[in-house]
This record gives C-alpha cells, sequence and structure tokens, in this order.
C-alpha cells in the first residue's frame, strides 16, 4: 500500500546485460553515414581520435576523408578544413556536407599545426592535409591537443609522406576504379580499414565514393 | 575647459585593407592606459588624453610627451605628432601642427585659423566673398546673423568657433568603440555571421570564436567560409569569402539548366593550371565551331613537360553564354589518365585548363 513497503521487482538478469549507458557512447562518438559505419567499431568516430586516410594523390583519399564529415555535419557539428588549397565545394554538397558549418583555412602559409590546433577548439571535426612530410613533433603535439580537446582529427595523406604516428583509425585506398558511360559516372574504391585497439577487426571493402549522386555508398 | 594631449598618428588614420589601424588603435590604448587611464580613441589615429594628471605623476608635461612618445613608438614603430590645447577641437589642431598651446592662449590659437579647417566648403566660400577668412572673425559674427543666413549644423560650427562648444559632431567616429570591442572579441556583434545560421548555439559560438582567433594569427583573407549559388560549371557555383564579410541573404538553390551534374571534382582549382591535350599524332586538340573535338585526345602534358597518357574522355559539353553580347564559348571535357586520375578541363578560346580534380 506504500511504495516502500513492496520492493521492486529485480531487474532481469538478461536486460541488465543488455542495459547501457546509451547517453555517455553517443556523447563520445561522433556519427558516421552509411558505408562507413558498418565497417568501424561503435559505428562511428571515437572523440580524441586520430584518423589516417592514405590514398596515392588523385585516388580518392580527398573524397573518402569528405564522405567522413558527412553524417555529422548533417547533424549539426562543426567541422574545420586546414590545408586542402581548393576545396570543391559542390562536391562537398553533394556528399551531404552543410556548409554552413564549415571553416576553410586553404593556405595556412607555414602554421598548419598552429591553425589545426586553433580550430580544434571551435570544431568537432577537423580534415588537415599536412604539406608533404609533417615533422614528427608537431603531428604528436596536435594528436595529444585532440585527444585532450576531444576533437576528431583527419589527416589525409598520400603513400610517398605517410603520417609520422600510428593513428587509431586508418582509411587506405588500396585501388580505385571509375565507372563511366557517357561520362564518369561513379568510382569504386577498395578501402582497407584498419586501426589500433577495438578497430583492429578490420579488414577490405569496396564503397562508391562517388556514386551517381555524387554520395558515399556500399 | 580641459587641458587634452592630443596624439595624432598619421600613418594609421585611414582604413587599411588588412585592418592594420585598428589593430594598431587597440594596441596602442592598451599601451597607453599605463601612462593616463583616462586616454580616450576618437577616430583611427587620433587619441587623447587629459594632461594635468599625468603631469603631476611625471613630474611635468615634457615628462609626460617624452613617455607618450617613446610608447607609440614602442607599439606603432611610428613618431606621433603631439599637441595641447584645451578643448578637443582645439587639441587636434594643435596635435596636427605638433604644437604645444599654453594655459589660457588657447582662445587666440583658434582665432588664428583659417575657416577651412571646419571642413564646409559651401561655409568657407561664403565667408570669403563676404572678407571673413579666419575662425576669429567668423566667430565675431552675431549668432542670430548667423541664423538667418545658414542651416542648423553650421550654427552649431559657429558655436565650436566662438569657443562654446569644445568639439565638432564629426570630430569623433560613433561606430569606433563597437569596432574595437569586436576587433578584441569582447562583444560579438549578432548580425556579423548568424544572421545566416538562424538560431545559434553553444557550439556555433565556440566556432565563431576559433575562426576569429584564427582571423587574428593568419589575416582576414585567411578564414574562409563556402557559398552556393547558381552557375554551370564547379567554379561558378561557389565561392569561398572570408569569414565574416557581408553575404547576400538568399541562396539560389533551383536547377540550373545546362548544369554539369553530379560527380563533382573533389578540387576545384581557384586559379586554372594550362595543360595541353595531343591527339595520337602529337597535335594539339582544338575544339571546333560545331562543338567537335578535332581528334581524341590520346596525351595530356601538364605543367613541366609531364606527359601523361589519356585512357578515356567524355564530352566536350560546350557552353554558348551570353550570346546577345559577346559570346564566351567554353567546353568541358573530363579526361581520366592511365594511371586513374581524373580530371575536370576546360577549353576557351584555344587554350585547354585543368580546372578540377576527382581526388
Amino acid at each position: 500500500m506504500f511504495a516502500f513497503s513492496s520492493p521492486r521487482p529485480p531487474v532481469p538478469e538478461e536486460l541488465r546485460a543488455s542495459l547501457r549507458p546509451i547517453t555517455l557512447a553517443t556523447t563520445k562518438t561522433i556519427p558516421l553515414s552509411a558505408p562507413w559505419a558498418d565497417f568501424v567499431p561503435g559505428r562511428g568516430l571515437r572523440r580524441g581520435s586520430t584518423v589516417v586516410v592514405q590514398a596515392p594523390a588523385g585516388h580518392g583519399g580527398l573524397s573518402v576523408a569528405l564522405s567522413l564529415l558527412s553524417e555529422a555535419s548533417a547533424r549539426g557539428h562543426w567541422v574545420g578544413v586546414v590545408g586542402i588549397e581548393d576545396p570543391g565545394v559542390v562536391a562537398m554538397a553533394d556528399l551531404g556536407i552543410d556548409l554552413r558549418r564549415v571553416l576553410f583555412v586553404p593556405r595556412p602559409r607555414g602554421a598548419w599545426a598552429e591553425s589545426a590546433a586553433d580550430l580544434l577548439d571551435g570544431v568537432d571535426l577537423l580534415i588537415v592535409r599536412a604539406p608533404s612530410r609533417a615533422a614528427h613533433g608537431a603531428a604528436r603535439r596536435l594528436m595529444d591537443r585532440v585527444r585532450e580537446r576531444g576533437t576528431v582529427l583527419i589527416v589525409v595523406t598520400e603513400p610517398s609522406a605517410p603520417w609520422p604516428l600510428p593513428a587509431d583509425l586508418s582509411f587506405v585506398v588500396t585501388s580505385s576504379q571509375w565507372e563511366a558511360t557517357s561520362r564518369l559516372t561513379s568510382r569504386a574504391l577498395t578501402v582497407r580499414v584498419g586501426g589500433r585497439g577495438s578497430a583492429q577487426r578490420s579488414g577490405e571493402h569496396v564503397v562508391h565514393v562517388p556514386d551517381t549522386q555524387g554520395r558515399a555508398a556500399s | 575647459m580641459e587641458r587634452l594631449l592630443a596624439l595624432w598618428v598619421e600613418e594609421f588614420a585611414t582604413e587599411q585593407a588588412d585592418g592594420a589601424s585598428l589593430r594598431v588603435l587597440s594596441d596602442l590604448l592598451d599601451a597607453l592606459v599605463s601612462v593616463c587611464p583616462f586616454v580616450e580613441p576618437i577616430r583611427l589615429g587620433l587619441l587623447t588624453l587629459p594632461l594635468r594628471g599625468p603631469s603631476r605623476f611625471f613630474g611635468g608635461d615634457q615628462a609626460v610627451f617624452d613617455v607618450v612618445r617613446a610608447t607609440v613608438r614602442d607599439v606603432a614603430g611610428v613618431t606621433p605628432l603631439l599637441g595641447v590645447a584645451e578643448g578637443l577641437f582645439c587639441a587636434e589642431l594643435a596635435a596636427r601642427e605638433g604644437v604645444v598651446v599654453p594655459a589660457g592662449e588657447t582662445d587666440s590659437f583658434r582665432r588664428r585659423h583659417s575657416l577651412t579647417v571646419l571642413g564646409r566648403k559651401d561655409l568657407t566660400t561664403t565667408c570669403r566673398r563676404l572678407g571673413i577668412h579666419t575662425l576669429g572673425a567668423f566667430a565675431d559674427l552675431e549668432p542670430a546673423r548667423v541664423a538667418e543666413r545658414f542651416s542648423a549644423p553650421v550654427r552649431v560650427l559657429h558655436r565650436v568657433a566662438r569657443g562654446e562648444l569644445a568639439e565638432m559632431p564629426e570630430q569623433r567616429d560613433k561606430r569606433l568603440r563597437e569596432r574595437l570591442r569586436t576587433a578584441r572579441g569582447e562583444t560579438e556583434r549578432p548580425d556579423e555571421q548568424l544572421g545566416f545560421f538562424g538560431q545559434r548555439s553553444a557550439s556555433d559560438d565556440r566556432a565563431q570564436a576559433a575562426a576569429r582567433r584564427l582571423r587574428h594569427r593568419l589575416g582576414v583573407e585567411s578564414v574562409l567560409v563556402a557559398e552556393l549559388h547558381g552557375g554551370r560549371t564547379p567554379d561558378d557555383r561557389a565561392t569561398l569569402v572570408p569569414w565574416g564579410a557581408p553575404r547576400p541573404g538568399h541562396r539560389d538553390e533551383a536547377p540550373w539548366p545546362g548544369r554539369l551534374g553530379a560527380p563533382a571534382p573533389t578540387t576545384s582549382l581557384r586559379h586554372p593550371v594550362t595543360v595541353e591535350l595531343l591527339s595520337h599524332e602529337g597535335i594539339p586538340i582544338q575544339l571546333g565551331a560545331r562543338g567537335t573535338l578535332s581528334a581524341a585526345p590520346h596525351t595530356m602534358v601538364l605543367a613541366q613537360g609531364v606527359r601523361r597518357q589519356v585512357r578515356w574522355s567524355a564530352g566536350p559539353w560546350p557552353m554558348v553564354e551570353r550570346w546577345w553580347q559577346a559570346p564566351r564559348r567554353r567546353a568541358h571535357l573530363q579526361v581520366l589518365l592511365d594511371s586513374g586520375e581524373a580530371f575536370l578541363v576546360s577549353t576557351e578560346s584555344g587554350a585547354w585548363w585543368l580546372t578540377g580534380i576527382y581526388d
């Protein structure tokens, strides 16, 4: 008859196993869109982590990196783009990136690490193309700052100038193949997804970036 | 009236493209506050401070001048003109001439000046015809006579000439304090960027603050935002504009006839690079009058003579724009190289340009 007189029934054991602090998990990861979410543990990018996208010049590295942003940007996260000299803004819009929340620093003039560090305080995701070969110390400092601020750093590199430190997550484009009718329609990329720790269950996947709509698809 | 020390820094008196004038003024304010807490910015390049207090503190007018000169030289790297007189109007006159008007002599100092210092050409011309050349002669006119002949702003200037008012209304830049605060990041003008974003959130504020810091580090043109509008080619449709610059209110998202479809290149060169397209025989390829190519592309010559084999190409998609004016004949071509890279190239008046990279 009183609320305290009959104790609550205990939570069943199997239900307790399925209960997780949902809000905590979502605030600790930044969401990914469809093809990528299936390849990554937690279906998102963990805050504070560094992601490396590596591809030979002109073989889809930039497309992959930009497509990683689309879901987060559509959900209202701010994005910074540093060191990408002439970003294809239309392609970004086609990928689903909300351009109202993107800050570009195309030519940081030798201060790319400082610019990236400055921008880290204001954005949730940061894409960086480091100049030729990034110094070990600058890379270390930037990654530490990213971990401290809870941002996600996405580094676009080429095999000839790799990122000097191991990343939490890596997307390596191993081959690219354009499909064309009367014009270029889509590009099939073979991407090896790897990383440290929980990202270890990696594999090779074929994704289409861009597809016929300019988006990313499996 | 209080004796004012006016600093005139001619080098930073006009607006500069990179905002240097405002930045220097802000730095000067910070530095001069240690000399006198009542230092006041009037306009770009003009500051005043009351002389009496600092003079007692530093032990004489000359000591104050030395301190102020040294401070400005340290901060701005230039030597200011200093002038002392009673009231802002006379203090500025004194500063521009670099003279110190002794206490009690401001009246005669002002009366000596030509009418042109009031900055009203109509007044100067009319008074010259009446034989009135100096502020003193103008001041001696009866206020009622001036009111009969001139408009209200001139009546105010007449009071300035008579010494009844200490300053002209236009002497102060009324927006200056607001601009200084904005430049220091102390306040945000809500219309600076966010009329565009609709409502703002905490993350918007954080991003704006980061952009402001970065702009301070790298310069006005360094932080950009994107804008989409109508147009046919990717570089027609998108522009990157400096962050914080005023932007047009509407976004034109209507379909545009003749638009190049998706996918769009992920790198869109703002300054296209010249390339050469050669046929199998090594002859440069031309766009014909009917919008066809003279031969199929076989080799693409990039900068520094790098030659690449063309595996496949699509197009050309010709566009004759504004045929009712001087026609602008352009055509686009997608080129896929043997190495697997894909490019968007365009041609206009016989030359080929690399405009986009499908990276």
